[in-house]
């Protein structure tokens, strides 16, 4: 027996009014609780599907270009020095930046322009035909172009291509097609789909390989970098990557970046918004029954100030009260809010990319956010109760 | 020792100007039984209310143990009504969720450190004298009005307060309740314990040592 032994006792003496408020304040936890992992989960598969655009900063080397302009007339850049980038250097400095594990993708590239024989076309045209040969590591080449859809299959060893569908279409290539490139017999395992871009006019082969034939081992051109971040600014990955290689020059594709993060916002704040209404109607319900509980109980109150309770006493059971309501309802919440939202992502089918997992620290942290809530919306009326003063209380029967 | 001097009393209500209090001096000794009578709207209720410190009077003084109570502030009071004064009220004021016996012991339950040993055993004593020995555990709603009472009576008792302020404690007992109630009171000022008594009853007011009349808001005797 101590002087929380009045909230409890006078919890549980209205079961069924407790039960309904803690319903109510229940139901607006279950919706947040399922709102917010809900959120958390397509906020997931959405990045997942946004992958689907590409990359969106490219790593040039720094290229001294002056502008010609003249009279209105624009000449153009010209470039007075091809620079590469150091392959070595340039990855381990984009591992090393803080925001990593936003980069999904990085692709280095290194492109060259080789001759290709084509047999049963080589007599006919009677010449080698020069193609573009993009150099690049397949394992991340695949990730950041994960739109590719590809005749055939992706090319597995270093005499293997895959051609671009313009060029396919020009050289007359298949899947299966043998060619001469690099002065050796090479295999195009894959033939592109139309993408609409560069990607369509080029052959894509092992990077070590056209470093070697294009006498740039150890070089590149660029890097194509995918990289998404929920709750980072791109920019900063930017400054960070310039950061981290400062000789090269780093551009992000705003526009791409922006999109993508408008519509990820767009769908947090949307959630936010829900969440705060509804916890605003469930503090609201609790603020006004524990009001209407204090002006019930007025001679209670009266009397335990006539047997020399304070105000401040008066103040904390009604406070506790309020508290006591929110951890049940934080708890029963979260668990139920868990389940349901398993339930209603399981049916959706958006939990294969994405899981859920049930964390006592947030069961805790739910319990002790909608207690203090729940609290706070019981301040009013417990400021009303230490207020009343016992000869009122008590004498007007 | 409490005395009071000149108070007066007037509330207000529609305009109107109502003299509850004018005027009124009384003083009890420790040990003293004074029951106050008179018509009803007379003031006995206003009276016990300013004595026991519910309301404070609009004029005069009352000095517990020489203390002027207009003097102390919040928590001074509420030291006051929980060492020193104990209420009894004609509808016996229990909270209804908690059991005889933590009822009893609730003006031991104002903080946080549980309710010791010994105090849980002296509520028990209260309650066995006041005749609920074995009910200790019921609630109020399954008690009966008279055994109700007692437990209000046993709480009232448990501070070892100086001054027991009673308000028709007996108006809503039968005459038979009401007389056994009445000696059970008695007996406590043998110990030492003042008591205040509002009563219309003439038999109940004769128990006590001395008989103040009211009458409109003055003490007539
Ligand atoms: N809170 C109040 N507001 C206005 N008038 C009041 C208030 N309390 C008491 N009065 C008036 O003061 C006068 C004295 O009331 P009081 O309750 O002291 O009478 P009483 O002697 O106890 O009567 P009863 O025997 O009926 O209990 C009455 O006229 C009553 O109407
Ligand atoms: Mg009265």
């Amino acid at each position: 027996m101590n002087i929380l032994t009045i909230p409890f006792r006078n919890i549980r003496r209205k079961p069924a009014k407790t039960l309904l408020l803690l319903l109510v304040f229940t139901l607006g936890v279950v919706s947040i609780v399922s709102l917010v992992s809900f959120s958390r989960v397509a906020r997931h598969s959405l990045e997942q599907k946004l992958w689907a655009f590409g990359p969106n900063i490219l790593v040039f080397p720094k290229i001294e270009q002056i502008r010609l302009s003249y009279g209105g007339m624009n000449a153009g850049n010209v470039t007075t020095d091809v620079r590469f980038l150091d392959e070595r250097a340039v990855l381990a400095g984009i591992d090393a930046i803080p925001n990593r594990g936003n980069v999904r993708a990085v692709s280095p590239k290194l492109v060259t322009v080789a001759a290709m024989t084509v047999p049963g076309k080589a007599s006919a045209s009677g010449a080698d035909s020069n193609v573009g040969v993009v150099g690049v590591l397949w394992d991340r080449e695949k990730l950041i172009k994960n739109y590719w859809m590809p005749q055939g299959r992706y090319p597995e060893t270093e005499e293997e291509l895959l051609a671009g569908h313009a060029v396919a279409a020009r050289l007359g290539l298949k899947p299966g097609d043998r060619v001469g490139l690099f002065g050796r017999e090479m295999l195009v395992s894959g033939v592109l789909e139309p993408t609409g871009s560069d990607d369509d006019g080029v052959v894509f082969g092992n990077l070590a390989l056209v470093q070697e034939n294009a006498g740039r081992r150890g070089k590149l051109n660029f890097l194509e970098v995918a990289a998404i971040c929920a709750g980072c600014p791109i920019g900063d990955i930017v400054d960070q990557m310039r950061a981290a290689v400062p000789d090269a020059e780093i551009t992000a594709m705003m526009n791409v970046v922006e999109q993508r993060m408008y519509s990820l916002d767009f769908v947090s704040n949307l959630i936010l918004a829900v969440s705060l209404i509804i916890l605003f109607i469930a503090c609201a319900m609790v603020g006004l029954s524990m009001m209407s509980q204090v002006n019930d109980r007025k001679r209670e109150i009266g009397l335990l100030r006539s047997m020399g309770f304070s105000k401040g006493r008066v103040f904390q059971i009604v406070c506790f009260e309020g508290f006591l309501l929110g951890v049940a309802a934080g708890g029963i919440g979260y668990t139920i809010g868990f389940v349901a939202s398993e339930k209603i992502l399981g049916a959706l089918r958006m939990l294969e990319d994405a899981s859920l997992t049930f964390e006592p620290a947030h069961l805790a942290i739910a319990c002790g956010v909608f207690g203090l809530v729940s609290t706070a919306s019981s301040l009013l009326p417990a400021w009303k109760a230490s207020r009343i003063e016992p000869s009122e209380a008590l004498v007007s029967i | 020792m409490i005395e009071a001097f000149g108070i007066g009393k007037t509330f207000r209500s529609n305009g109107s100007e109502i003299h509850a209090l004018r005027d009124v001096s009384l003083s009890v000794r420790d040990g003293e039984f004074v029951s106050i009578a008179g018509r009803s709207g007379s003031g006995k209720t206003t009276l016990l209310n300013v004595l026991s410190t519910l309301m404070r009077p609009d004029s005069g003084t009352i000095r517990y143990d020489g203390r002027d109570a207009a003097s102390m502030d919040a928590r001074e009071l509420d030291a006051l009504r929980k060492n020193e004064i104990a209420m009894v009220f004609q509808f016996h004021y229990l909270l209804p969720y908690l059991t005889a016996i933590e009822n009893v012991a609730l003006p031991f339950m104002d903080s946080m450190i549980p309710v010791s040993r010994d105090r849980t055993d002296h509520a028990m004593r209260c309650l066995s004298r006041v005749g609920l020995k074995g009910k200790e555990h019921r609630l109020p709603g399954q008690l009966s009005g008279g055994e109700q009472q007692r437990v209000a009576i046993a709480r009232a008792l448990v501070t070892s307060a100086k001054i027991l302020f009673a308000d028709e404690p007996t108006g809503s007992l039968d005459k038979g309740t009401g007389r056994e109630i009445m000696e059970l009171i008695r007996g406590f000022t043998d110990d030492g314990l003042s008591v205040v008594m509002v009563t219309h009853d003439r038999e109940y007011a004769s128990v006590a040592d001395r008989v103040v009349s009211m009458e409109d808001g003055r003490i007539v005797v």
